[in-house]
């Protein structure tokens, strides 16, 4: 197509496009629908190879998985069919129902503590006006969020550890009487593991509902302000409405991570003393992988899928913008 | 522009098609039942003619292990080719926790390896997977091994124990009471205790002197140990791996089950234990071992090269006292790895004379040298250890345990998931003062009754 007409460079191309213009109309009158289907079918064909992707490692293994929820299945020999009997037991076992209220425990702390804290803290990093300050404030509060909650657990674990940072900062205060194993204590486990989940989530929430009071035009405070309204006013009736959609963002990704959690739980305690931190996610590893219980594996999961769907879907149309 | 508003509609109710497409396609593709049948035929598992020559044709072994053990196997397969120039033996190792898994998979494989770690005899032998030893070990004769080295590797109508033979060990593993030589000496102890009554009264005096009279961990589960040492000689050897090998009304809900909880409970009531036992794992048990605090380490013969590095000439080693007179030493002891042969492996002849090889004078040296014990007889060539490391003071322990036929399985491995489901979580409940001794014998035998599907 480098030469039409005789003619080269920029102008060849104009030419063709013309001609194509031209044409185009008189295809279209002869092609009607055809064409128009074509074109609809074009675009799908840009979406083939991340359709396939999805497809495959996507609907694939949740389609196997509600299959499976349905068998006795070790993961290589026959399997046989059992019916609902799996999802019985999600609900009649006792310790894989406590796992499913632990995970509710951790929603406090993987979700609602870090959201309310992040409110507070953007709220103050607004006010700084200081750009290095500033900078580094953010830089902080991200921090955590680019180490792995695995990793991050084991550090955690051994600053929880009886001779560890949080003892030893315990007894410099004299509060000899609070030292504790953390993760080896039926009742402060659980809450320990949250704190863990609080740690990495703040960082989150607070950069995102930062960028969010970014957004709110600053007339609304200034005229806050000329109605005489104080911090906790402004704060109340301007950026607590203006960040309606980032709450709902941070809300529902901590949510999730909460009801899903794996990593920190599995790396700090692994579901210990006891039962006292065990959760579905680690329960659908340790089913699957250390037990070749494959259909109550897959049991546990569908049901923590719709659990986290029936948590979520509300919380959305709670969050959307009316 | 009636189509323009038709459209976003109509893409939608496509990608809805699409995707309850796909679904459909992937239903389609899964609807039949999972897993196939791995079986092969019984002709194959068990071999009618076998022979212990080997021919002078060039023949490869593939060989798969776990990592941890890579050092050990490199060092067989070097000496075991250099005798044997016509066998090529290539290995593959992966992750050792991942071997549980893929054992089965490997197993199960249309071309498995021909020399395979065997975790689970039981699950080896429902499907004919594995090749029945039995001829081999009759023209080898093995027989000639303590009946407790290979007893773990018999297996019978799907119960381990007895039976023929599907696996042969590279080495073994021993446990059994380190002690700090020191602190011995202070609280009096000379000689290392022959009763659970001595024990006890060495545990009081280094309690009484502001020690740790026993370092045990129970953040991973460690805490079973002392439990179930002290089960071996309350229960004796022979109940405590028929319970293991899933023999028909096997339980620990029995008297002597429930003795051995209570004296754990009582030593931890005693404060044996470090403060905070559910909380330590087993490097912070070492580190406090190294410290010099703590008198008795329950623990095994993986840990020995580390004492001797980190505490040498410093750690002695001995095996769990009786707890009643006359009572024969008893402990847990496994095979570092239990080698079987697929049955659908063509080189079965090749493969059975590296089995024969690891309990050679040469591979027992070998598998000392890695810091295992010997597979082997008491007759034959004591393996050289240096003398004073604590290694040499598990190998004797080994020999004795080994000769009065006191090798036991570890409780943890009776089912796949009785250590994550049970014996973890109990033995945290137990320690913690959340469960009675009869709770904890009681919950244990439960779960697995309800695993074996009793």
């Amino acid at each position: 197509m480098s030469t039409v007409d005789g003619l080269a460079g920029p102008a060849a191309v104009a030419e063709a496009e013309l001609q194509a213009e031209r044409r185009a109309p008189r295809r279209r009158r002869a092609g009607g629908a055809g064409s128009r289907r074509r074109a609809r079918w074009a675009g799908w064909w840009f979406a083939l190879p991340a359709l396939v992707m999805y497809v495959v490692f996507e609907l694939y293994p949740i389609v196997t998985a509600v299959q499976y929820s349905f068998y006795d299945w070790d993961g290589i020999n026959l399997s046989t069919p059992v019916g609902l009997d799996n999802y019985v037991r999600v609900f009649t076992e006792p310790q894989l129902l406590s796992s499913i209220v632990h995970a509710f425990i951790l929603v406090i702390f993987f979700s609602v503590v870090p959201v309310l804290l992040a409110l507070v803290i953007a709220s103050i990093v607004r006010e700084i006006r200081s750009a290095v300050a500033g900078g580094l404030a953010r830089t902080l509060l991200f921090l955590p969020q680019i180490i792995p909650g695995a990793a991050a657990a084991i550090a955690w674990t051994w600053m929880y550890a009886p001779d560890g940072a949080v003892n030893q900062g315990l007894r410099a205060f004299g509060l000899d009487a609070l030292a504790r194993p953390w993760l080896g204590d039926f009742t402060w486990a659980l809450p320990a593991v949250g704190i863990i989940g609080t740690w990495l989530a703040t960082g989150l929430c607070t950069l995102l509902l930062m960028s969010g009071i970014g957004k709110i035009d600053t007339s609304l405070y200034e005229a806050a302000q000329l109605d005489g309204a104080n911090r906790m006013q402004q704060f109340r009736n301007v950026t607590l409405p203006g960040l309606r959609q980032e709450i709902g963002v941070c809300v529902t990704i901590t949510i999730i991570a909460a009801l899903a959690s794996f990593d920190v739980v599995y790396m700090s305690t692994q579901g210990g003393p006891g039962y006292s931190t065990q959760v579905p996610g680690v329960q659908v590893y340790q089913l699957a992988f250390t037990e070749n219980r494959i259909g109550q594996s897959s049991a546990v999961a569908v049901v923590l899928s719709l659990i986290v769907l029936a948590v979520i879907l509300p919380l959305q149309r709670l969050f959307r913008e009316r | 522009m009636p189509s323009a508003s038709q459209s976003p509609r109509s893409t939608t109710r496509r990608a809805f098609v699409a995707a309850v497409g796909a679904l459909g396609v992937g239903a389609l593709a899964a609807c039949s039942a999972p897993g196939g049948s791995a079986g092969v035929s019984s002709a194959e598992a068990v071999p009618s003619a076998v022979s212990t020559t080997l021919g002078s044709q060039a023949v490869t072994l593939e060989l798969y292990d776990g990592q941890g053990l890579k050092p050990l196997d490199d060092a067989l397969i070097a000496a075991f080719t250099k005798k044997h120039p016509t066998v090529t033996i290539t290995p593959t190792y992966d992750p050792d926790n991942v071997t549980t898994q893929n054992q089965p998979r490997q197993l199960a494989s249309p071309t498995p390896p021909d020399l395979v770690r065997v975790i689970s005899v039981t699950a080896g032998t429902k499907n004919n997977l594995l090749t029945n030893l039995d001829k081999y070990a009759e023209a080898y004769g093995w027989d000639a091994l303590p009946a407790s080295q290979l007893a773990q590797f018999r297996a019978e109508n799907g119960v381990a124990g007895s039976g023929s033979l599907y696996a042969k060990a590279s080495g073994f593993t021993m446990t059994g009471l380190y002690y700090n030589k020191a602190l011995a000496t202070k609280v009096g102890m000379s000689t290392p205790p022959t009763t659970l009554a001595e024990l006890t009264g060495y545990m009081d005096k280094a309690k009484a002197q502001g020690l740790t009279p026993m370092v045990v961990h129970n953040k991973e589960g460690g805490g079973v140990f002392p439990f179930q040492l002290l089960l071996n000689t309350l229960m004796g050897p022979e109940k405590v791996s028929q319970w293991v090998f899933n023999a028909p009304d096997a339980t620990i809900d029995d008297p002597a089950g429930l003795e051995a909880a209570t004296t754990v409970m009582q030593w931890q009531k005693a404060g044996y234990f470090p403060e905070s036992v559910n909380a330590v794992d087993a490097t912070a048990a070492d580190a406090l071992f190294a410290s010099n605090k703590g008198l008795f380490f329950p623990w095994g013969n993986w840990d020995a090269g580390n004492l001797d590095t980190t505490m040498p000439n410093q750690v002695g080693f001995f095996p769990f006292p009786a707890a009643k007179d006359g009572a024969s030493p008893a402990a847990m002891s496994d095979a570092a790895t239990a080698f079987g042969i697929p049955a659908k492996s063509a080189h079965k002849d090749a493969a059975a004379a590296f089995l024969n090889f690891l309990s050679s004078d040469e591979a027992r040296q070998i598998a000392v040298d890695a810091g295992f014990m010997p597979s082997g007889t008491s007759e034959q060539q004591a393996p050289t250890i240096k003398d004073g490391s604590v290694l040499a003071d598990v190998t004797t322990a080994f020999a004795t345990v080994s000769e009065a036929g006191g090798q036991v399985p570890f409780v943890q491995n009776a089912t796949a998931g009785i250590n994550n489901r049970a014996w973890n979580p109990e033995s945290q409940l137990l320690y913690g003062g959340r469960e009675t001794p009869e709770q904890f014998v009681k919950n244990v035998q439960a779960k697995y009754e309800e695993e074996l599907g009793r």
